[in-house]
């Protein structure tokens, strides 16, 4: 079966399945798991043939602008699809008994945004296409808002959600705008195409640029400085969204994008040392932010925030060594940070207590949950034998080997310092300790929610005994993906007495120091508020307020309800770009003029016109305005008449009758003298703005003239109306048959125009003044 | 203040008028004329009506909201364009339908469908919002 069928597959389910557990409860939970399930098997009996090539799969989307929709399964991807895969199966299991005592209903969109989300990355990761990743890029995002926005009855959740849309598709631009430059320099979209022949992107001038926007796009997805404060506000979203989206998978899409494009990108020499810049600062920042949070999700979302930096900084650091660390900390990462959001879930949802400080004491009530919390804090920790252990030993040995030794080596240990503070503190505190006042424990532990944890817990113990299991068939390929070429690679427990062990002793003990002073430390940086100034959104808030302000501004100006107004702005903008495109590039151009013949009949038309015109500039009386406009119209139908266009006067006929018809419904309600609002000042601004309005048309109009006609689009209509569209009135042929969707296009742009028109005559508008007179009619 | 005289005639000129517009819709494809041109000169006829008779006659001879026809409008013009795509492949190429009957030789082709919707949704849009504006004035 082909990667592309799989995948459609898994969609179809994804869309299917949550219907059906909407109707049977049972049945459809496990076809809600199976879909994740059967996809994770899929993509583990795709293990072996990723080894030396990466799969591609192409399949033809929009041809015409050369967007395929190819798929594209190397190492680095193939891991992620396990993780979306095999995570999503767990989050569906642990969701539906989650929400076991919801509504079905509310069950069922939730557990459809999940396997949709699912989906999206599964997509996302396999794209190959670089606009065709975006796409899928942007839905995950849709459906992190959907996911975080889930409580939408709750203000905090509704903000949250606005917020983590706004950063990553405000990111997602970015990204746009550097896929379209990458396009257009290299002339491909396709990854692959891109990774063998990049000289044409390394060489260009934009490079450095796409780089940035690129760079931008991936540090708003995975929540880097200065984008760090949306991921923990999104913590809103019910628990096994957090779990999924905003620990194990979407989040990590931002370094997913930068790996996969690093050996290209990192031929710019400045590219790994800003790499390692804004992940040490995203990592220290989280670090001292986990430290003054309160809320159980919020310290696991800040270490979440932290080991993002921790990605980030190892794609920037330069040797082998770095590549195997990236991919093994991912691994390691996505199996215990899954499985304490999958604990911490468990325990807010029987307590209804979602800070840590208050909870205590539940070991005995909840043994299972205390035990999978102890193996995934372990191996968060970064003891043996689990594969944190491992994938930490790698962390140090790639800051040791790197060109920026010192500064790495020093954040990797404050803050490896700090994550063990937090798996001890996050063991101990609602487990272990005993609870400071009495907690009220709902229910115990469910078999649907414990599974997960329990189960990502032992594999990251089975990972750690037995890393062979993984090395050569998971993490060397992954790592020969990113590393640009084949690596052999070593994965295992035993490392010797080296630097690294020393450090990861240093670290451990550092730790256990911090937990045991946890509170006082806690207390003391929460009490430092320049912290909150410095670190939290208050950067995006002032964005989004002075945006805002200035829609309101640009609205109380431009749109005031002021006709007079819209028509002066509309006029003068027009008539500023018009004049624009007249004085560049050639400038204006005359025809000499030297009328064909001299036409009594058109001085007369013409004069008509004109009349019509300082008639309607001149006269009191709105009636008279109206007559001496219309005179105007069907003067120019009768120009259009007399030089051969016999459609387009009957069309101004009929519109300059209906003009009058609806004015006059219009003027019946109007006093019909004009009161004098304008200043005189003002009728001469409008009087001059008409004059340069009408000059500007009459100089275009003739630089059309002055330009040699193209007879070719015209003879080709005339000759080919009747032969192939059996038409002899090319006007009509054109609209209904050439260009028949242009036309389509325009009847509903009218018919929602007259809509929007219709709405807003709304009849009980006058009824609310006449109530007794008219009551309301339909229509 | 409603004239016999005006109403009287006006009934008369409605239908001239509407028969009027369609003709100018039918022989669009070879002569002056057209789905868009029709339809005014349609809404025209109604406005006309309403503007003498007053709405509700004017509703009453349409039997069906403007809106409601703008919507059919915008179906046919859809719908017009479908069998092209079975039959040629490609949305919106017209397909059309030759008959001798005898005496003439009629050809009849989906750009119609197409251009009643043109006139349906050119009628229903101006109208829509038309009889409202009367309404208005009126109540």
């Amino acid at each position: 079966m082909s990667v592309t069928l799989a995948l459609a597959l898994g969609l179809i389910g994804s869309i299917l399945a949550p219907f059906a557990a909407a109707r049977w409860k049972t049945i459809g939970n496990a076809l809600v798991v199976a879909v994740p399930a059967l996809l994770f098997i899929f993509f583990f009996l795709q293990l072996g043939a990723v080894g030396e090539a990466p799969i591609v799969e192409e399949n033809p989307w929009v041809p015409s602008l050369g967007i395929a929709l190819t798929i594209r399964l190397d190492g680095f991807s193939l891991l992620f699809a396990l993780l979306i895969s095999g995570i999503g199966t767990l989050v569906a299991l642990y969701a539906a008994s989650y929400m076991d005592e919801k509504t079905p209903f509310y069950r069922a969109q939730f557990l459809f945004y999940i396997l949709l989300f699912m989906s999206a990355m599964l997509a996302t990761v396999t794209a190959d296409n670089l606009m065709a990743l975006f796409v899928f890029w942007e839905m995950t995002s849709l459906l992190s808002f959907l996911l975080v926005g889930f409580d939408s009855t709750k203000l905090a959740a509704r903000k949250a959600a606005l917020q983590s849309m706004l950063v990553t598709v405000g990111g997602g631009l970015s990204l746009l705008a550097g896929i379209i430059l990458i396009g257009v320099t290299a002339g491909t979209f396709s990854i692959g195409a891109l990774m063998e022949n990049p000289a044409p992107l390394v060489e260009s001038p934009l490079f450095t640029a796409i780089i940035i926007l690129m760079m931008a796009g991936a540090f708003t997805k995975s929540a880097q400085v200065p984008f760090h404060f949306w991921l923990p506000n999104a913590m809103a979203a019910p628990t096994p969204a957090s779990a999924y989206l905003h620990s194990a998978t979407m989040v990590k899409l931002g370094v997913f994008l930068l790996a996969t494009m690093a050996p290209i990108f990192s031929q710019a020499a400045w590219f790994g040392p800003t790499l390692v810049a804004f992940g040490g600062a995203t990592m220290l920042i989280a670090a001292l932010q986990a430290l003054r949070s309160t809320a159980f999700k919020a310290v696991l979302a800040f270490s979440t925030v932290a080991s993002l930096g921790t990605i980030t900084m190892l794609i920037g650091l330069d040797g082998e060594v770095a590549a195997v660390a990236t991919v093994g900390f991912i691994l390691a990462h996505a199996l215990y940070k899954a499985a304490l959001f999958f604990c911490a879930g468990i325990v807010i949802h029987a307590t209804g207590e979602p800070r840590l400080n208050r909870l205590g004491g539940l070991a005995s009530v909840m043994p299972i949950t205390a035990g999978a919390t102890v193996l995934a804090a372990f191996s968060a920790a970064g003891l043996p034998p689990f594969v944190g252990f491992i994938s930490k030993e790698y962390l140090f040995e790639a800051q040791i080997e790197s060109t920026f030794t010192a500064i790495a080596v020093l954040i990797g240990v404050l803050v490896n310092t700090v994550m063990v503070a937090i798996a001890v503190v996050v063991v101990m505190r609602p487990f272990f300790r005993p609870a400071r006042r009495e907690l009220h424990v709902h229910h115990g532990e469910a078999t649907g929610m414990t599974v997960g944890p329990v189960a990502l817990g032992l594999i990251g113990l089975l990972f750690g005994l037995a890393p062979g299991l993984v090395a050569t068939s998971l993490i060397q390929p992954a790592a020969s993906a990113i590393y640009g070429e084949p690596l052999d690679v070593s994965f295992y427990l035993w490392h010797g007495f080296t630097p690294m062990l020393a450090l990861s002793i240093l670290v451990v003990a550092l730790g256990l120091l911090v937990a045991k002073y946890w509170d006082p430390i806690h207390v003391a940086l929460r009490r430092r508020r320049i912290f909150d100034r410095l670190l939290d959104d208050r950067g995006y808030y002032w964005v989004l307020d002075n945006t805002l302000a200035l829609a309101r501004w640009s609205t109380l100006r431009l749109q005031n309800g002021d006709l007079r107004i819209y028509t002066a702005v509309i006029a003068t903008v027009v008539t500023f770009f018009m004049v624009y495109a007249l004085l560049a590039g050639d400038g204006p151009v005359f025809p000499s003029v030297n009328h064909p013949e001299f036409n009594l009949y058109m001085v007369g038309v013409v004069g008509l016109i004109i009349v019509g015109c300082f008639v309607a500039a001149l006269t009191t009386s709105l009636v008279t305005a109206i007559i001496g406009v219309g005179l105007a119209g069907y003067g120019l139908a009768l120009v259009f008449l007399l030089n051969g266009g016999p459609d387009l006067a009957l069309t101004q006929f009929s519109v300059e009758t209906l003009f009058v018809v609806i004015v006059t419904a219009v003027l019946l309600r109007l006093p019909l003298m004009f009161t004098k609002t304008r200043t005189p000042g003002e009728r001469r601004y409008d009087a001059s703005l008409a004059a340069v309005f009408a000059l500007t048309i009459f100089s275009a109009v003739l630089w059309v003239e002055a330009v040699p006609f193209n007879p070719v689009i015209p003879e080709y209509f005339a000759q080919v109306s009747y032969t192939e569209a059996f038409g002899r009135n090319v006007v009509n042929v054109v609209l209904v048959d050439f260009r028949a969707l242009d036309t389509f296009g325009e009847i509903a742009v009218v018919a929602f125009a007259a809509l929007g028109a219709w709405a807003l005559l709304r009849r009980n508008n006058v009824a609310k003044k006449k109530p007794a007179a008219t009551p309301a009619k339909e229509g | 203040m409603r004239s016999i005289i005006l109403v009287a005639s006006t009934r008369i000129f409605f239908i001239a008028m509407l028969l009027v517009s369609l003709w100018i819709l039918l022989r669009g494809h070879n002569e002056p004329g057209g789905g868009f041109i029709g339809g005014l000169m349609g809404a025209a006829a109604f406005a006309t009506l309403a503007f003498a008779a007053g709405v509700d006659d004017a509703r009453k001879m349409l039997r069906i909201h403007p809106a409601v026809l703008m919507g059919v409008g915008l179906v046919l013009g859809a719908v017009s364009g479908l069998p092209g795509v079975v039959l040629n492949g490609s949305y919106l190429q017209h397909q059309w339908l030759e008959m001798d009957l005898g005496l003439f030789e009629l050809k009849l082709g989906t750009t119609l469908v197409f251009d009643i919707g043109v006139y349906f949704v050119v009628i229903g849009g101006v109208l829509s919002f038309m009889f409202r504006l009367y309404e208005e004035e009126q109540g």
